[in-house]
């Protein structure tokens, strides 16, 4: 699951090396959501700041 | 400054960031530092950074291109924040080795305000967008050995990250590889 948003660039980059610039510009959005759809999954604490 | 330069430029930044995703790649195996769900993450930032600027070296500079890079150093920063955060009050812990008195995630954070500052400082030039480049223009050495470096680490990365987590998510703080532990 981690190592979607590294294949999804990779694959992005394939495309931008095939000269696909709308395709890969696709992988980078759906890359760039997995991301911080996995960020926000690994955010379950508040942080513990007391000022 | 010509698309020519601007290209030549963006294959030294590539290269800045192929060279500390190498490092921290090095930080991993040979110092066995294993890497935490959000320094994975800040990893995945310095992609989704890194895929603006080399869109620019392949199809030549365009304000998109740098908006793509700027979001995606953004996304990071806002990864490597959050775990500086964690560990900002004293008594609170850190996570793997200081290196030059910081730790890498602070280091990540640094790096990703470099890459908005570096396009924006890219940006102020416009006549590098003046001239429609060929599409079939061929790659110097120095732009395609760039390339070159991103899409391996990108790949070293898929397989790095498999061997740590497996097909799940990763654990807080990972021991070991998931994958090279033998069963009970």
């Amino acid at each position: 699951m981690m190592s979607l948003p590294f294949v999804l660039f990779a694959c992005g980059l394939g495309a931008a090396w095939m000269r696909q610039r709308g395709v890969a510009m696709g992988f980078w959005v759906v890359g760039l959501v997995t991301m911080l759809v996995l960020f926000r999954v690994h955010v379950t604490e508040v942080l513990s700041i007391q000022l | 400054m010509s698309g020519d330069l601007s290209r030549l430029l963006n294959a030294v930044g590539l290269l800045g960031i192929g060279t500390v995703l190498a490092l921290a790649f090095i930080d991993q195996i040979w110092f066995r530092d294993l890497p935490c769900p959000l320094c994975i993450l800040q990893r995945v930032g310095f992609f989704a950074a890194g895929f603006g600027i080399a869109l620019n070296i392949i199809f030549g500079p365009k304000p998109s291109h740098y908006g793509v890079a700027i979001i995606g150093a953004v996304g990071g920063a806002a990864i490597a924040m959050r775990q500086i955060l964690i560990h900002i009050v004293p008594g609170t812990g850190s996570y793997g080795n200081p290196v030059f008195g910081l730790h890498l995630y602070t280091w990540a954070f640094i790096a990703f305000v470099v890459i908005v500052v570096g396009c924006a400082i890219m940006l102020l030039d416009d006549r590098q967008f003046s001239r429609a480049e060929p599409m079939s223009v061929r790659l110097k050495p120095l732009p395609l050995s760039a390339l070159l470096l991103f899409l391996v680490l990108a790949v070293a990365n898929i397989f790095s990250t498999i061997a740590l987590c497996g097909a799940g998510f990763c654990p807080d703080e990972p021991k070991d590889y998931i994958l090279f532990q033998s069963s009970p």
